[in-house]
């Protein structure tokens, strides 16, 4: 089903300002969409709203074609998986599961049939008459999970719920949770803090930050053209370098004179409006590559090499001391405090407006 | 060697501690012998009480003298000779009623304080924990005022039925922040979850909140059951014909009064009201240990 929201906002009660406001979103029918954000940011807010279990305040969400926002959250057809599972403590994982069917007056050999289905295909059948407190953490997740299936919803909502979970799990989660919604193709909503989850997992990413969609769109747009400084430096790890600088001529100059780079012809004809503007520069530590090129030479000083295997990361200074993370190939050899000649692809470079933030090319 | 050896063996370790010094083992000696006197403080009475309600071979009053005969003449005195057996039967509806009305009326405000958010929600709570603080017993006069009007409009409003307002009413300040207290330690994400699996409030409160909460329902029940077993001043003085005095103030009958003295048959009495409460003790049991427990490990 498909999920619209038309300038969504929410005011708490004895608060002065809007926690969210203006938030215009569609999420199409069958999609995985992540609202990703920083601690704070009203993204739980937002799913609870979408959830009914918080009143929205102004704005209307729509749910295929209805209006939603006046429905209670059990009409909504909606089924939510939350951070701490919240399993029913006194109910048996199969109790915990059918809940939700026998409070909808279903017969005991539907009820009997959705839930031994969910189980088998989240392999919990073996512990279906357990309790919660004798499972393991991957288990209750499984479980929290089977509890929104059996229901048939059609939305998901789910509220960052791997986030119990040890690194481990959680990467397994992850790729069950993208399998399951290929297999059962019901429209998904997936808050969370972590980008790697939303990267690897999502359709769509909205990022929100104070209470303002800062981004929405595909992973990889995110990724290769954040729309301002906020999405570029929360999106990817080691974040992005911002480098303030100023556009002379066409060119590309830092503030402390020691890189000038030479744009990219389509990023020249963006730029041309902007000549003489304070900029910054953006640039991922990836597309720092070691050696001298025709053009975008700089030095650098590695500091600290951080190695992770496949890649090191290098954190380096520029001659001023201004910080830069470069993320090389592991199989290279780099020595801390030594210099080295690095490029830039005059492909890799973003622009973004000084004073507003905003993309430029 | 054997030097290190001996100095451990005489070591004192408690617990995983390091071992004491010969302070410390002067003050477990001394904490050993307060703990063993206060033991037979309460032990010895007690004692007393069980071995005079069998000893046949005593007056009115309770002695130790003389030779030990086992007899049950003091309980067939009770049992034939008082009201005994209404004296029961009327504690136990009393305190099963108490029990239920504390129940019923602070699972609902205890529910409500923890879940919902009013306006004078901390003034009111705070309101009554003060005037809880006022001792029972300084509103006797607006007892019996309370009753004449009650029983004026209302012919079954017993008296029997006041004390049981009294004694629910008592408890509830205090037992609804307990309570209050325990279901704000259950996550709320629970009450979201079965919102959105169907629940109306009520049914969450029925389904999700009471089941959870069991544990200390059941000590704030049973704390209410025990009250009118232990309470002697309320009863007396509201309740005028001795058929319908509960234990503690029927058998007080027999140890105040000249003409109906007994203190043996009283202290058989003792004996016996103990057990209605061991039996709910015992069937109690397990939920009374796991609710205090989480009431203690669960911040």
């Amino acid at each position: 089903m498909d999920v619209r929201l038309k300038n969504i906002g929410k005011k708490y009660e004895g608060r002065e300002e809007f926690t969210i406001r203006h938030i215009n979103l569609d999420i199409h029918s069958q999609e995985f969409c992540a609202i990703l954000g920083p601690s704070g940011c009203g993204k739980s807010t937002l799913l609870r709203m979408i959830a009914g279990l918080n009143s929205i305040t102004e704005g209307e969400l729509v749910f295929g074609d209805k209006l939603m926002n006046k429905v209670a959250a059990k009409d909504r057809d909606i089924a939510m998986v939350f951070q701490s599972y919240a399993l029913y403590p006194h109910m048996t994982v199969y109790d915990n599961m059918a809940f939700s069917l026998k409070m909808r007056k279903e017969s005991k050999e539907v009820i009997h049939q959705r839930v031994l289905e969910a189980a088998k295909l989240l392999q919990i059948e073996e512990y279906l008459y357990s309790r919660p407190s004798d499972i393991s953490g991957g288990q209750r997740q499984r479980v929290a999970l089977g509890r929104a299936m059996v229901r048939k919803p059609s939305v998901f909502l789910m509220d960052e719920p791997l986030s119990n979970l040890d690194a481990k799990l959680r990467e397994h989660m992850r790729v069950e949770l993208v399998r399951l919604h290929k297999r059962l193709g019901t429209t998904t909503i997936y808050v969370t803090h972590d980008q790697t989850e939303a990267m690897t997992m999502a359709d769509q990413i909205v990022l929100l930050n104070k209470g303002i969609i800062q981004q929405a769109g595909a992973p990889s747009e995110l990724y290769h053209r954040p729309a301002n400084v906020f999405v570029a430096g929360f999106i990817g790890t080691p974040a992005m370098n911002l480098i303030p600088g100023k556009i002379v001529q066409g060119q590309y100059i830092s503030d402390n004179q020691l890189i000038k780079l030479h744009p990219s012809p389509d990023d020249a004809q963006k730029l041309k409006a902007h000549e003489g503007e304070e900029v910054l520069l953006g640039v991922r530590g990836e597309r720092l590559s070691q050696g001298l090129a025709e053009a975008n030479n700089f030095q650098l000083t590695v500091d600290v090499v951080e190695m992770l295997g496949k890649e090191q990361i290098l954190y380096c200074e520029l001659a001023d001391h201004t910080e830069l993370v470069v993320s090389a190939p592991g199989h290279l050899e780099f020595k801390s405090g030594q210099n080295y000649d690095f490029h830039i692809q005059s492909d890799a470079l973003h622009f973004f407006n000084k004073a507003s933030g905003e993309r430029i090319n | 060697m054997s030097i290190i050896k001996h100095k451990k063996s005489s070591d004192l370790y408690l617990s995983d501690k390091p071992p004491l010094t010969s302070l410390g083992k002067v003050f477990l000696a001394l904490s050993y012998v307060i703990l063993i006197a206060w033991a037979f403080a309460i032990i010895w009475p007690l004692a007393q009480m069980v071995l005079s309600s069998f000893n046949g071979n005593q007056g009115k009053a309770i002695s130790m003298a003389g030779t030990y005969v086992f007899s049950l003449d003091n309980f067939r005195y009770l049992f034939e000779e008082t009201y005994f057996f209404s004296w029961v039967k009327n504690t136990i509806i009393i305190a099963l009623a108490s029990a239920l009305v504390t129940l019923l009326i602070v699972s609902f405000t205890g529910y409500a304080y923890s879940r919902y958010r009013f306006s004078g929600r901390k003034a009111s709570l705070m309101t009554i924990m003060l005037i809880q603080s006022i001792p029972t017993f300084a509103g006797i006069t607006a007892y019996y005022t309370m009753h004449n009007i009650f029983s004026s409009v209302l012919p079954f409003f017993s008296r029997e039925a006041l004390l049981v307002l009294i004694y629910a009413g008592g408890g509830i300040a205090s037992n609804t922040l307990i309570l209050k207290n325990y279901i704000d330690s259950v996550s709320t994400e629970l009450d979201d979850a079965a919102r959105i699996d169907g629940c109306s409030n009520m049914q969450v409160y029925r389904l999700i909140i009471m089941p959870i909460a069991r544990p200390m329902l059941a000590i704030i029940g049973l704390w209410s059951f025990i009250g009118p077993f232990m309470d002697y001043m309320l009863p007396k003085i509201l309740l005028t014909n001795p058929q319908s005095y509960t234990l503690a103030t029927g058998l007080f009958t027999l140890i105040n009064d000249v003409r109906t003295m007994n203190q043996p048959a009283f202290a058989a009495g003792g004996l016996l009201t103990a057990i209605p409460i061991i039996i709910l003790f015992i069937s109690l049991q397990g939920q009374l240990v796991s609710g205090l427990a989480q009431g203690s490990v669960k911040g």
